[in-house]
């Protein structure tokens, strides 16, 4: 096809040929040409098939607000051709068919309308219910446009985040105003634009702005000033897609052939936002008013203005607003056939344009609109009918150029909670209660006068400055003056549908809802727009709601003819435009923490896992039971790394205080050189967490947590005091100490390697703390625990020092058998000793006295421990779970332990297993499990229902933890 | 909806650095005499203002400060 | 071949009195409102919803269906409710579009899979299908997984469950509105209440938004996220915090997503419907508010979840998000209690963001409670009274702290 080169307006180099792979076949489109423009000028006419009727669709409009324009370009399906730049070598396929948009096999489906009422889903198909699955089969696979590409890479995606003073969102001439006249005042400006570049409706118009200045000029004149204003961050090609509470906008921004990236993905946060998104079209509701070759104005003129082509050879319009004028008038001149232009409107037009749409060959007739489109696939002849439905008269052409007028794209305000009501002159929905500091301007209010436009534009800005604290109210009142001076917004046309056969016209492309099927609707109560949309699905595909936003309320409100509400909007929900989830994904960072030891263990084989922010390692070797770790710690030593514990100093003259706030044990005993072990319980008796707290200094305390709280800690203790003003500092140190465990009969020789400090049990017994240094110059913290059951030492170090105290260990254990082991074995030696793990043995309905641990409970009513009432109120209660320890009998195998997770069943479930192995230290299976009061006892049997069992149950007994070591004669060596 | 908070120490902040730490219910109670009812109440029963409630919050990923403010839970702002 | 364009539900005057007036006009309250016509001949009902029928969570939820509960309790009540969607479909002779495509629950530790041990051997038990399966297994069942260890968190395996699924929830509300209306229960959009008149510990009267006054001896507080507020107007407090929360559709596709799948530590699950859009489900805001406003951060966390668990999904689009209110516990029960401590006093509510699966079943039995006054024993454990004894639910394992911290 051949392009107009000549125009000043035009975006493409028709010089620079670029190639792109469409069904199979190779064409040509040229650079600056959107996907849609470059099909289109290969003489592509249709462009998909509607979902449910499989009618087809082609080219309507040019800012992506139906699905008619869908493709699978580069492997995503769903595309809008029509916003998308051709890149050189592209694949583009066509979705929805069997066989091509042209011949599909599945037209048929157009004749079966009648078939298919508002809500036909719900009536059919569920009776005999046997049938239903098979129905929903063929639902399933006629429903959803294209397919989804189960290997797509993709590219790179991009993220910025910003803060700014003033975002505008739109770069049209009111938009760039704004910017501009914030900017002056000294702010920051955040200005985005959904077309590759500035000027908005401007843009390709060769109206006067001023006698000798034409709009697009003056688009590209706004432009430049904004591309060189300091203060002005512009992104160009960067769709909107919400527009949040407190001024945050996200939009995303595609990435050009320079760019880096395919796409990114933008939030910005500001003072102050101004919206001045313009106008889309409302489309013109007729009998097959979306067969291919009726277009909206702005797509025919765009395609010839800014494209070089020309929508087709012979073109009628039927529009109802000056801008549909305009565009016939110019493509007119441009050279397409125009014999006739209907507008609906019967007065009220710029004289100008009528003036000179007389003076041309064109027939211009007031009071008209179109009827009904002929033509199997394509447009051949329309008839127009006069707006009272009197008069016909028909038109062979291949286009149709219809447009009911504008509508405002007033989503983003809709989104930041604006409320917007019907105004009667413009037939808009306009702005009526706006939330602070959002400004809408130009085309938003209706206005279509270029300097008002920009009047407007200024004004927002203007307020937006002041909102940002740069107020400039005298400049603010001088526009407000001029505004007034300046033509207000155009009378709209309030036309809902065409007069005529309510046959197939269309409210909705994307869902295939047509008048009828809003009316059959609306029959069954779904007589608002918001529960319309809901029943017959109309708005809510991918064209997000640009087609029918406006049409369905006013539809609907005509439905109600005798009815005084006014048409009301229905609510925009973010994104606005499709965005693919890899661009909102952004650059998916894989966020974890390593302890300071981490490349010990990974030298020594670990097996990591992530545990909550961590990665820790959980064995040591493939064999997960562990025997050897587990063994090597009984016999020998082992050595874990605990860094992931958490480390806190609490100190200050109320320190004590706090302790005996959270913790549920008497802390005023707990003394220099001693750790005392404790827990702490939320408000209802539950097990939170444990650790040992130990005094270093006077109203000076250092104490460990669970993994799990390391990060929560500082938040509870500090939330548990907030009404007593105490004075007492508190600090996490988890990621400035590392920790490591040296476990096993030979430990204390393995430490004296490392020390010349009296380690004997005399001197160091267990439960002791001390400070010393190890290895000549690591200072520690060292503590003599028992949680796995045999002789250890806890060592504190800081973070930087932990990897070499790891090192010394492992040499100085060396010729003991030293072996590092992980988490599985530590929660095998643990268990044998019926130390409990928070979330493992616990659980939201067990207090401490359930977990057996209420010993460690001490009354002190004057702290008002966390958790005291709790453990008063339900010390005596029954009927709860309980923690028991048993072990595996007969008829069972008594060395097979069951899974975790596995249930105590008799004739109802009564409990669970929570952890259990086989023991090789005991040769028994055992393990600790909950279990409701009455099966608690020591001695009774228990049945274990295993998942995929069969309902053959395993026989075990309860009997009283711990299983190893009973007297604890290992861990006080 | 997005929410800004100001922080007495770090100023107006996004909303997800901060933990919610319940409407203000006074502090605890004295122990004496605290029947489950009473004590229920206290730990897990709520206000649910619909409107302007005094609050806790916590600066988790700032300053480490529980204090409250005023939000209104309709429209999720701050009131100052 | 098709019937004439009738209303669903009939438009009727409001009465001043009836025998029980349920506020909100959420599943919950009309699915009670449907089985107090049917099976107690109670037909002499309003339904008060101060929007439209569905603008609740009923209207907003994903509709994922299971029975693969933790605690016995809850499962009991789950399997029976998820029985009843094809008995409903045929009975109300209204396409609910039940999907019961199966719910897959990814692990990714070996925590994570005995914690869905514990789920699959209590259905097991009961006789419900559920089964533990293994990475390859889930990929089986999802090729879009990605199970290699590529992930952040490595799928493990999961839990498979055949029966469950999801529905339009939607089409569950009109069809069981059109039931109750056809058995003569009334329907009243647009009609709040605004305050209870209570004397002598006895319920008398709603009050609405126009001021009318509707007399009745039984009033059910069924407003879902707003149910906080009609019970402070019986001066009654209640252990929720109602929390904002998000899902999001991605555009129509051609199926390639035949299982809901869920991730926990993801905190995402998603699903395919059968119009071809990803439908998932976010996590709640982490704080307290009636506004059901989105906000960025989900639609992108989610994109984060899902890209990961599901590479293809990248190059697939969301289309839209919206928000509702969750009215959550501190233990993941619901709250369900009446004649206590106000007589005539139903409450049904604290679902959160689980409540669309029970509701028909649940609201078969709150019939039953509001018809005979006493409390069937299948709804008993989710009583209040339950926090004042410490004694909370199990359906989550470990305490939840979605509101102040305790
Ligand atoms: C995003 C989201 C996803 C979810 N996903 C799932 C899921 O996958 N599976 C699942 O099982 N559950 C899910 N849920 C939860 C489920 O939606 C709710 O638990 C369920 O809808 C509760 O139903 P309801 O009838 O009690 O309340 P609602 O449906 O909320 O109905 C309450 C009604 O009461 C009305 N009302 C309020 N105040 C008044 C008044 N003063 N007067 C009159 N009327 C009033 C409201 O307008 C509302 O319509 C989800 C929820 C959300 C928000
Ligand atoms: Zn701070």
């Amino acid at each position: 096809m051949n392009r107009l080169t000549h125009l000043p307006t035009l975006r493409i180099q028709p010089s620079k040929a670029l190639s792109l792979t469409y069904n199979k076949k190779r064409l040509t489109g040229v650079e600056g040409d959107s996907v849609a423009t470059a099909l289109y000028a290969n003489g592509i006419r249709i462009f998909s098939r509607s979902v449910k009727y499989h009618r087809p669709r082609g080219l309507y409009s040019l800012d992506g607000e139906s699905s008619n324009c869908f493709m699978a370009v580069d492997g995503v399906p769903n595309t809008r051709t029509c916003t998308t730049l051709l890149k050189d070598g592209m694949t583009v396929n066509p979705q929805n068919v069997i066989g091509t948009p042209e011949h599909d096999w599945l037209f048929f489906l157009d004749y079966f309308g009648w078939a298919m009422p508002a809500g036909f889903y719900h009536r059919h198909f569920h009776r005999p219910y046997v049938l239903w699955p098979t129905f929903r089969k063929w639902i399933r696979k006629a429903a959803g446009f294209g397919n989804v590409s189960k290997n797509w890479e993709g590219g790179i995606y991009d993220e910025l985040h910003l803060n700014t003073d003033v975002t505008v969102i739109g770069g049209g001439p009111a938009g760039m105003s704004a910017a501009l006249a914030a900017a002056n005042q000294g702010l920051r400006i955040v200005l985005i634009e959904g077309r590759p570049w500035l000027g908005g409706f401007f843009e390709y118009s060769p109206e006067p702005y001023t006698l000798d200045i034409p709009r697009y000029e003056r688009a590209r004149e706004l432009a430049r000033e904004i591309e060189k204003h300091p203060n002005i961050r512009w992104f160009c090609h960067t769709y909107l897609m919400g527009l949040y509470g407190n001024h945050q906008i996200t939009a995303f921004q595609k990435g050009g052939e320079k760019d880096y990236f395919d796409e990114r993905y933008i939030e910005v946060r500001s003072q102050s936002v101004v919206v001045a998104t313009g106008c889309i079209e409302r489309p013109l509701i007729f009998e097959h008013n979306e067969r291919p070759g009726v277009m909206q104005v702005g797509c025919a003129h765009r395609l010839a203005r800014t494209y070089g082509l020309l929508p087709g050879t012979k073109a009628v319009f039927s529009v109802g607003h000056d801008q549909g004028l305009e565009a016939a008038l110019d493509l007119h001149q441009l050279g397409l056939k125009i014999p006739a232009v209907a507008d609906i409107r019967f007065d009220g037009q710029n004289p100008d344009l009528v003036d000179r749409l007389n003076k041309s060959e064109i027939r211009y007739m007031r009071g008209w609109v179109a009827g009904k489109v002929y033509g199997h696939h394509q447009t051949s002849k329309i008839t127009l009918r006069s707006t009272e439905g009197t008069r016909e008269e028909s038109y062979d052409c291949d286009v149709v150029v219809a447009s009911a007028g504008h509508t405002p794209v007033s989503g983003p305000l809709i989104m930041a909670q604006a409320k917007l009501r019907f105004d009667l002159h413009t037939g808009f929905f306009l702005p009526h209660r706006l939330p602070g500091n959002v400004h809408p301007a130009g085309r938003l209010w209706g206005l279509t006068d270029p300097h008002a436009i920009e009047c407007s534009g200024m004004m927002a800005g203007l307020k937006a400055a002041a909102d940002c604290g740069a107020a400039d109210d005298n400049r603010l009142k001088d526009l407000k003056e001029k505004l007034k001076e300046l033509p207000g917004p155009e009378r709209g046309t309030k036309l809902a549908i065409s007069p005529g056969k309510p046959g197939k016209q269309f409210v909705c492309f994307d869902e295939d809802v047509t008048v009828k099927n809003i009316y059959q609707a609306c029959d069954m109560g779904f007589d608002v727009p918001e529960l319309n949309k809901r029943f017959t699905a109309a708005g809510t595909g991918p064209g997000q709601w640009g087609i029918p936003g406006h049409n369905l309320p006013l539809v609907i409100s005509k439905y109600h003819a005798d009815s005084t509400i006014p048409p009301m909007p229905t609510t925009i929900r973010p994104p606005m435009a499709p965005t693919l989830m890899a661009t909102y994904a952004g650059k998916r960072h894989n966020i974890f923490k390593r302890t300071p030891a981490h490349e010990w263990q990974e030298k020594a084989h670990a097996i990591f896992r992530r545990v909550g922010v961590w990665k820790r390692a959980r064995y040591f070797s493939k064999d997960y039971s562990c025997k050897t770790e587990i063994e090597t710690v009984h016999q020998a030593v082992g050595i874990i790394d605990v860094s992931t514990l958490g480390k806190f100093r609490l100190f200050g003259p109320d320190a004590l205080k706090a302790l005996q706030r959270v913790y549920i044990g008497d802390m005023s005993t707990v003394k220099k050189g001693r750790v005392k072990y404790s827990a702490m319980c939320n408000d209802d008796g539950c097990l939170i967490d444990d650790g040992v707290v130990t005094l270093t200094a006077e109203n000076d305390y250092y104490f460990t947590t669970s993994t799990g709280r390391a990060g929560t800690t500082v938040e509870w203790i500090r939330y548990h005091t907030r009404y007593d003003g105490w004075n007492f500092h508190l600090v996490n140190l988890t990621d400035a100490y590392g920790a490591i465990n040296l476990a096993g009969p030979k430990a204390r020789k393995v430490l004296s390697e490392l020390t010349d400090d009296d380690l004997s049990n005399e001197a160091f017994p267990f439960t002791g703390y001390r400070e010393m240094t190890l290895a000549g110059k690591i200072p520690a913290r060292v503590m003599r625990l028992g949680f796995v059951g045999e002789l250890s030492f806890e060592m504190h170090v800081s973070s930087s020092m932990t990897g070499y105290l790891w090192k010394c260990l492992m040499e100085a254990g060396k010729p003991f058998g030293i072996r590092p082991f992980g988490l599985e074995a530590q929660n095998v030696l643990r268990m044998q000793k019926g130390h409990v793990i928070i979330g493992q043995e616990s659980e939201i309905r067990t207090t401490l006295h359930d977990l057996g641990m209420g010993g460690l409970w001490y009354k002190k009513p004057e702290s008002k421990t966390v958790g005291a009432v709790a453990l008063k109120q339900t010390k005596h209660q029954k009927d709860r779970l309980k923690l028991v320890g048993f072990k595996m009998v007969e008829p069972s195998d008594p060395k097979r332990a069951p899974k975790d997770g596995s249930i105590i069943v008799n004739d109802t479930i009564r409990g669970h297993v929570c952890t259990a192995r086989y023991s090789f230290i005991l040769n028994e299976a055992i393990g600790l499990a909950l279990v409701e009061d009455k099966y608690a006892g020591i001695g009774t049997q228990l049945e274990i229902f295993e998942d995929g069992s069969d309902h053959q149950r395993l026989h075990a007994q309860v009997v009283k933890p711990p299983f190893y070591d009973i007297e604890g004669h290992r861990i006080r060596m | 909806m997005s929410l800004t908070i100001t922080c007495p120490i770090c100023g107006k902040r996004n909303g997800y650095e901060f933990r919610y730490g319940g409407q203000d219910k006074g502090p605890r109670p004295e122990e004496d005499g605290l029947t489950p009812e009473k004590w229920a109440e206290y730990v897990h029963l709520n206000e649910n203002t619909g409107g302007i409630q005094k609050e806790w919050w916590f600066h988790r990923s700032g300053c480490g400060l529980w204090f409250t403010i005023l939000r209104d839970t309709q429209t999720n702002q701050e009131i100052k | 071949m098709f019937g004439k364009y009738k209303r669903l539900w009939k438009k009727s005057r409001l009465k001043s009195s009836y025998d029980a007036v349920i506020i909100g006009g959420g599943l919950h309250g009309i699915s009670t409102a449907y089985f107090l016509a049917k099976n107690y001949g109670m037909t002499d009902v309003a339904i008060l919803e101060k929007r439209y029928i569905g603008f609740g969570g009923a209207g907003r939820n994903t509709a994922i269906v299971r029975a693969n509960q933790r605690t016995k309790e809850n499962l009991r009540l789950y399997d029976e409710g998820l029985k009843l969607w094809p008995k409903l479909m045929q009975e109300l002779d209204f396409n609910m579009l039940f999907f019961n495509c199966g719910n897959l629950n990814l692990a990714h530790s070996e925590a994570g899979m005995s914690a869905l041990r514990l789920q699959v051997a209590s259905a097991q038990f009961h006789g419900i299908q559920s089964e533990l399966v293994n990475a390859k297994q889930c990929k089986e069942l999802v090729p879009v997984l990605d199970i290699s260890d590529r992930l952040a968190f490595p799928i493990f395996g999961g839990m498979y469950h055949p029966p469950g699924g999801t529905l339009r929830p939607e089409s569950v509300l009109w069809g069981i509105a059109k039931g109750a209306s056809q058995k003569g229960v009334q329907i009243h959009q647009e009609t709040e209440v605004k305050s209870l008149e209570i004397k002598n510990n006895k319920v008398v009267s709603v009050k609405t938004g126009d001021g009318k006054k509707i007399h009745t001896p039984r009033v059910l507080n069924a407003a879902g996220g707003y149910s906080a507020l009609i019970a402070n107007m019986a001066g009654i407090r209640l252990p929720v915090d109602v929390l904002p929360i998000q899902a999001m559709v991605s555009q129509p596709l051609k199926p390639f997503l035949d299982h809901v799948v869920s991730s926990g530590v993801y905190h995402a699950y998603a699903n395919q419907s059968l119009k071809g859009e990803v439908v998932t489900g976010s996590h709640m805001d982490p704080w307290p508010g009636y506004t059901t406003q989105v906000t960025a951060r989900y639609i992108k966390h989610q994109a984060e979840a899902l890209t990961e668990l599901m590479p293809c999904l990248r190059g697939v689009k969301f289309m839209r998000t919206w928000g509702g209110l969750a009215d959550m516990t501190p233990d993941m029960a619901p709250i369900i209690d009446g004649n206590h401590p106000i007589d005539g006093f139903y409450i049904d509510c604290g679902w959160g963001y689980f409540g669309f699966k029970s509701a028909p079943v649940t609201g078969k039995y709150m019939a039953k409670f509001m018809a005979t006054g006493k409390c069937p024993e299948i709804l008993k454990p989710f009583t209040m009274k339950r926090f004042a004894q410490h004694r909370l639910s199990g359906e989550t394992a470990s305490p939840v702290n979605y509101g102040p911290w305790n």
